[in-house]
C-alpha cells in the first residue's frame, strides 16, 4: 500500500484556483478512478473533482470554503499501487519545498538579536512566516502551464505583474513582452488579466455587527454566491451604468410566437419568446456595432466583437447562472429554442461546464415570467450592454380613433456610458422596437 | 575588531563564489569565507577533477580500441603514467581555482580563508591557522554545499574506503575496486577506473544503476557499455562489512539474503551527498532546517530569518552545481533589492558515464503526470548521423517527448557522444517554450551532432530524413537507422 496526494487538476484555461464547495468523500471511503471526490467552484462553474486512481481516503486536506490554487493538494488517499507519490511530480522538486507546505516554519529565536555587537546596523531578524516555497514570493514563479521567455518571465517580476494571470497574445496563448508591458500599465486601473478582467481596488472589506441580542443567523458567504458578488462588486465599479427603458407593442409578435410555437411543438422544442428577442437584439447590433464590444481597458482599445454569443440570465437554486449561446446569429429560432432549454436545464441542475458559461458578448436578462415592470440590471463584465425583457401586459391603444386591445411587453437597455452615449441608447431601443414590433421585418435580417 | 560587510557569503563553491562576483558587481561591498579550496567541490574534488579523469581515461580506451580501426600502429603497449596523470588533473583544478581567486580579487572581493560559525545570527567567528576574526554583516549567504555519505562500518579513511574525493585523488591504480552505489557519481568514476584498467565491481542497494536520476531507456544504452567495459554490477546487493585480508580488503554483501565476498584493494563508497547544515551552529541561531537537512528557503532564497539566504546543495535538491550558480545570481540580486525569484522551468542534468547521458524537462511518466495524456516522441540514433559514425561514437540517441496536440517541447533526453553539451539547445527550448517545429525549422550545421536534435523533433512529426519512417504522418515509430551521407 501505498499513499498519493490528489491535486486540484488545471480545469480550463486561465483558471488558477477554485473553492471547495462541498466534498463528496470522508476519510474511509473507498474511491474508484474518476469517482467525483469534491465539488469545486471556479468562475461561476462548479465542477466535480475526479480521483485519478483507486485507493481510500486517508485525509482531506482542505476544509469547504477553501480557495485551493490548481495543481495543489487536496486530499490523501491510500492507493492500492506500490509506489509513493506527491501529487506534482515535476523532475527534481526543491526537496525544501516539498515538504514545507505541511509543517510551519520554526519561529526563530529572538535571543539572538541581543548578541550581536552593533545589533542597530544590521539586517532585521524577523521570525519568518511564508518559507513555503514560492507561495511567498510575488509575483510568484510561472506555473509548469505559463508560456513565456525567460526574459519576459523577468520583466513580468520586475514590473510586478503576475504573470500567471496574464492571457498571451501569442502562439499557443505565450506571453509575451507586449504583454507584459500592457498589463503594467493597465495596473493601476483595469488590467488585461484572466478571461480580461480588470484588477482594481475592492473597497475595504467593512464589517457588520448587529445589535446585541437580536435574532441573526450567519452563513459563510461561499461558492457562487461569493462569486456573484464579486463579480457584480466589481462590474458595477468598473462600468458608468445607465438604464433606458421602453414599452413596445407586440401582439404581432404574440400572434406570431403562437404559430412558431405550435410548429415547435411537432418538432419536439418548446418555442418561447427568448430566441425571437435575441433575434432582434442581433439584427439590432449590426446596426450598433459598440453594443456588441468591449473595452480593453489596460490597452486603452475599444475592441470591436464580429460574432453574436448571447447570454441569459438564468435563476438556479444555487443563483444566478449566465449560460451562452455561442454564434446565435448563425441559429434558427428552432435551433435556439432548443439549445436555450438544453442550457437552462443544465443550469438549474448545476451541470454547467465553464465553457457554456463563457464568451457572451451580451447578455439578455428576462424576468417577464415573475414580474415586475421595469429593472436596472447590472452589466456582466466585460460586455457593455445588458437588455432586460419584463411581463407582456394587456393594454388598450388608441388607434384611428378607437380603442384596440394590445399587448406591450417592457424593455430596458442597460449600457456603459463609457462607450454608448445616451442619444445612441435611445436610436438603439427605437430600432430595437421596431424589430420586436414587427416581426416580418426581422425576417429581413434573418440569416 | 570585527569587519563589517554589506554582504557575507560562506562557501566559495559554484554558488558562493558567483554569488559574491554578482553582489559585487551591484556596488555591495562583499566577503567571502572558504575553509578549503575557492571553488568548492565543483572545482576541487568534483565535477571538473572527474572529468579531467575521464578526458584521460577516454584518450587511453580510444587509442587502445578505436584508433588501430583508423589505421594507427603504435609500438608496445600504451601506458600511463597515473602519477603524471594526477599532476595534470591537479593542475587543471588549480588553474581553475586560481582563475576565481583573480576573479574575486578584481571584484574587490574580501577572500577570508577559514572557518566560519555564526557567533549569533549577525556575526559570524572564522577560525583559520592565523587565528580568529570576528565577521558582521547585513546579509548573509550560507552556500556551505554538501559532502559524501558514509554509511555504517564503511567510515571514509580515503585510503581503504575512498569516497569519491580519495577516489579522484589515486596516485597508484587499484587493480581491484568495488564501488558501493550505482548512482552517476559512483559509474562516473568506475567508467574511468575500468578505462585505466582496474577491475570494478558495482554493488548497488536498488534493482538498478542510475535508478530515477535518468530516463530509462538512456540508463540501459550506459548498462550496455559498462558490461562491455567490464565493470560488473550487483543489484539489489546491500555492502555489510569489510575487513583487512592481508593486502586486500574483503567487503561482504547480500544478495537476497545470500552474502557474497569480494577481495579488493580499495573501497569506493559513493552512496549520495547531505547537505553541511549540521555544521555552522545554523541550528543554534534559529535557522529553520528539514528533516532531511536542507535550509528552508522560499523562492528568493530566503531562510526563516529574513537576512540570511541559503543557495546550492544546502538548500536543496537537485544538488548540481549550475543550480546552485544560478542561485547565487538571484539571492545577489534579490539583496540588491531587485526583484528576482527562482524561476525557470527545468534544470539540466549531465552524467558523464559512457556514453554521456544529458535531460532536460520531463520524462514520459512526468509529462503524464503534469496531464499531457497524449505524447509526441521523436527518436533519432546517433548510428544516422554522419559525424557520431566518423567520431567512431554511435551509440546512443537523441528523443525528444512533446505534447501531441500543441508540439510543445516537454523533455529531451539524450545518451550518447557530447549529449552534455547538446542538451543545452533543449534547455534553451523548453525555456522559451519552443516546439518541435521550431526546432525542426531551425538549420542545424552539417556535419555536427547536432543534428540529431533537428532530426528527432522531425521524427516526432513523423518525417525525419535519415530515419526510414513510414507512413508519412502516422505513428513515430523508430524506423530503421541508416547513416547520414
Amino acid at each position: 500500500m501505498a499513499t498519493r496526494e490528489v491535486n486540484l487538476p488545471d480545469i480550463g484555461e486561465g483558471v488558477t484556483e477554485g473553492e471547495l464547495v462541498k466534498w463528496l468523500v470522508k476519510p474511509g471511503d473507498r474511491v474508484e478512478p474518476d469517482q467525483p471526490v469534491a465539488e469545486v467552484m471556479t468562475d461561476k462553474a462548479t465542477v466535480e473533482v475526479p480521483s485519478p486512481v483507486a485507493g481510500v481516503v486517508q485525509k482531506l486536506l482542505r476544509q469547504e470554503g477553501d480557495t485551493i490554487p490548481i495543481e495543489t493538494a487536496m486530499l490523501v488517499l491510500e492507493t492500492d499501487g506500490v509506489e509513493s507519490s506527491k501529487g506534482s511530480s515535476h523532475k527534481a522538486p526543491p526537496a525544501a519545498h516539498a515538504t514545507v507546505a505541511n509543517a510551519p516554519p520554526p519561529v526563530a529565536h529572538t535571543m539572538t538579536m541581543a548578541s550581536g555587537s552593533s545589533a542597530t546596523t544590521l539586517g532585521t531578524t524577523k521570525p519568518g512566516g511564508g518559507i513555503g516555497g514560492s507561495v511567498d514570493v510575488y509575483p510568484p514563479p510561472a506555473s509548469s502551464k505559463t508560456l513565456a521567455t525567460p526574459g519576459t518571465r523577468r520583466l513580468a517580476r520586475e514590473f510586478g505583474v503576475d504573470i500567471n494571470t496574464l492571457n498571451g497574445s501569442g502562439p499557443l496563448g505565450r506571453v509575451t513582452r507586449e504583454d507584459v508591458i500592457r498589463a503594467q500599465h493597465g495596473s493601476t486601473g483595469a488590467g488585461a488579466t484572466v478571461a480580461g478582467r480588470p484588477t482594481i481596488q475592492m473597497p475595504p472589506k467593512a464589517a457588520y455587527q448587529g445589535p446585541a441580542g437580536s435574532k441573526e443567523e450567519r452563513v459563510p458567504l461561499r461558492g457562487i454566491r461569493k462569486k456573484i458578488a464579486e463579480n457584480l462588486q466589481m462590474a458595477k465599479q468598473v462600468i458608468p451604468h445607465f438604464t433606458l427603458m421602453e414599452e413596445v407593442n407586440v401582439t404581432e409578435l404574440v400572434h406570431f410566437r403562437a404559430q412558431a410555437k405550435a410548429a415547435g411543438e411537432k418538432a419536439g422544442v418548446k418555442v418561447t419568446y427568448l430566441p425571437f428577442v435575441m433575434k432582434a437584439l442581433i439584427a439590432t447590433m449590426r446596426e450598433f456595432p459598440m453594443f456588441n464590444a468591449s473595452i480593453d481597458d489596460a490597452a486603452g482599445e475599444i475592441v470591436y466583437k464580429k460574432y453574436f454569443n448571447i447570454g441569459f440570465a438564468a435563476d438556479t437554486p444555487n443563483g444566478l447562472l449566465v449560460p451562452v449561446v455561442k454564434n446565435a446569429d448563425q441559429k434558427t429560432i428552432v435551433d435556439l429554442s432548443r439549445e436555450i432549454s438544453e442550457l437552462a436545464i443544465k443550469a438549474r441542475d448545476g451541470k454547467l461546464s465553464l465553457e457554456e458559461m463563457k464568451g457572451a458578448t451580451i447578455t439578455i436578462t428576462n424576468i417577464g415570467s415573475v414580474g415586475g415592470v421595469y429593472a436596472t440590471p447590472i452589466i456582466n463584465h466585460p460586455e457593455v450592454a445588458i437588455l432586460g425583457m419584463y411581463k407582456i401586459t394587456d393594454r388598450p391603444v388608441w388607434v384611428g380613433g378607437e380603442w384596440k386591445p394590445a399587448q406591450f411587453m417592457n424593455f430596458t437597455i442597460t449600457c456603459d456610458h463609457r462607450l454608448i452615449d445616451g442619444a445612441v441608447a435611445a436610436n438603439f431601443m427605437k430600432s430595437f422596437a421596431a424589430k420586436v414590433e414587427q416581426p416580418s421585418t426581422l425576417m429581413l435580417a434573418m440569416v | 575588531m570585527s569587519q563589517n560587510f554589506d554582504v557575507c557569503v560562506i562557501g566559495a563553491g559554484p554558488g558562493g563564489y558567483v554569488a559574491a562576483i554578482r553582489a559585487a558587481q551591484l556596488g555591495l561591498n562583499t566577503a567571502v569565507i572558504e575553509r578549503q579550496a575557492l571553488g568548492g567541490v565543483c572545482l576541487n574534488v568534483g565535477c571538473i577533477p572527474s572529468k579531467a579523469m575521464i578526458t584521460a581515461a577516454y584518450f587511453l580506451h580510444r587509442a587502445q580500441h578505436e584508433a588501430p580501426e583508423m589505421g594507427f600502429e603504435f609500438q608496445g603497449e600504451i601506458k600511463v603514467n597515473m602519477k603524471k596523470l594526477v599532476t595534470w588533473k591537479q593542475s587543471v583544478c588549480d588553474r581553475m581555482s586560481d582563475g576565481v581567486a583573480m576573479l574575486l580579487k578584481a571584484n574587490k572581493i574580501t577572500v577570508i580563508k577559514g572557518e566560519a560559525t555564526f557567533k549569533s545570527a549577525q556575526e559570524l567567528e572564522i577560525k583559520s591557522a592565523e587565528g580568529v576574526q570576528k565577521v558582521v554583516a547585513k546579509k548573509f549567504v550560507i552556500a556551505t554545499g554538501s559532502r559524501p555519505i558514509e554509511i555504517p562500518g564503511f567510515a571514509f579513511d580515503e585510503k581503504n574506503i575512498l569516497s569519491s574525493t580519495g577516489a579522484l585523488a589515486l596516485e597508484q591504480l587499484p587493480k581491484r575496486v568495488a564501488v558501493v552505489g550505482g548512482g552517476y557519481i559512483g559509474l562516473e568514476i568506475s567508467s574511468y577506473l575500468a578505462k585505466l584498467g582496474a577491475e570494478v565491481e558495482v554493488i548497488e542497494a536498488t534493482a538498478g544503476v542510475l535508478t530515477g536520476a535518468a530516463d530509462p531507456e538512456c540508463v540501459q544504452v550506459v548498462q550496455k557499455q559498462l558490461k562491455r567495459a567490464g565493470v560488473k554490477v550487483h543489484t539489489n546487493a546491500k555492502a555489510k562489512s569489510y575487513k583487512v585480508a592481508g593486502k586486500g580488503l574483503e567487503i561482504r554483501f547480500d544478495i537476497a539474503g545470500k552474502e557474497e565476498v569480494l577481495t579488493v584493494d580499495k573501497i569506493m563508497v559513493t552512496v549520495g551527498r547531505r547537505p553541511n547544515s549540521d555544521q555552522m551552529n545554523l541550528k543554534g541561531i534559529g535557522l529553520a532546517i528539514d528533516e532531511r537537512g536542507f535550509i528552508r528557503v522560499d523562492a528568493q532564497r530566503r531562510t526563516n530569518l529574513s537576512h540570511i539566504f541559503a543557495i546550492g546543495d544546502i538548500a536543496g535538491q537537485p544538488m548540481l552545481a549550475h543550480k546552485a550558480s544560478h542561485e547565487g545570481v538571484l539571492v545577489a540580486e534579490v539583496i540588491a533589492g531587485q526583484n528576482r525569484a527562482y524561476d525557470v522551468k527545468t534544470v539540466p542534468a549531465v552524467i558523464f558515464t559512457d556514453p554521456e547521458i544529458a535531460s532536460a524537462g520531463w520524462t514520459e511518466e512526468e509529462c503524464k503526470a503534469k496531464g499531457h495524456s497524449e505524447l509526441k516522441i521523436g527518436k533519432f540514433p546517433f548510428a544516422a548521423n554522419g559525424r557520431a559514425v566518423s567520431m567512431r561514437e554511435t551509440e546512443g540517441f537523441v528523443k525528444i517527448i512533446a505534447d501531441a496536440k500543441t508540439h510543445l517541447v516537454l523533455g529531451v533526453h539524450i545518451v550518447g557522444p557530447e549529449a552534455s553539451n547538446l542538451i543545452s539547445e533543449a534547455v534553451l527550448a523548453i525555456e522559451m517554450g519552443a516546439t518541435l517545429e521550431d526546432l525542426a525549422l531551425s538549420i542545424h550545421p552539417h556535419p555536427t551532432l547536432g543534428e540529431t536534435m533537428m532530426e528527432a523533433a522531425e521524427a516526432a512529426l513523423g518525417h525525419a530524413i535519415h530515419i526510414i519512417q513510414r507512413p508519412l504522418n502516422k505513428g513515430n515509430g523508430g524506423g530503421h537507422a541508416r547513416a547520414n551521407p
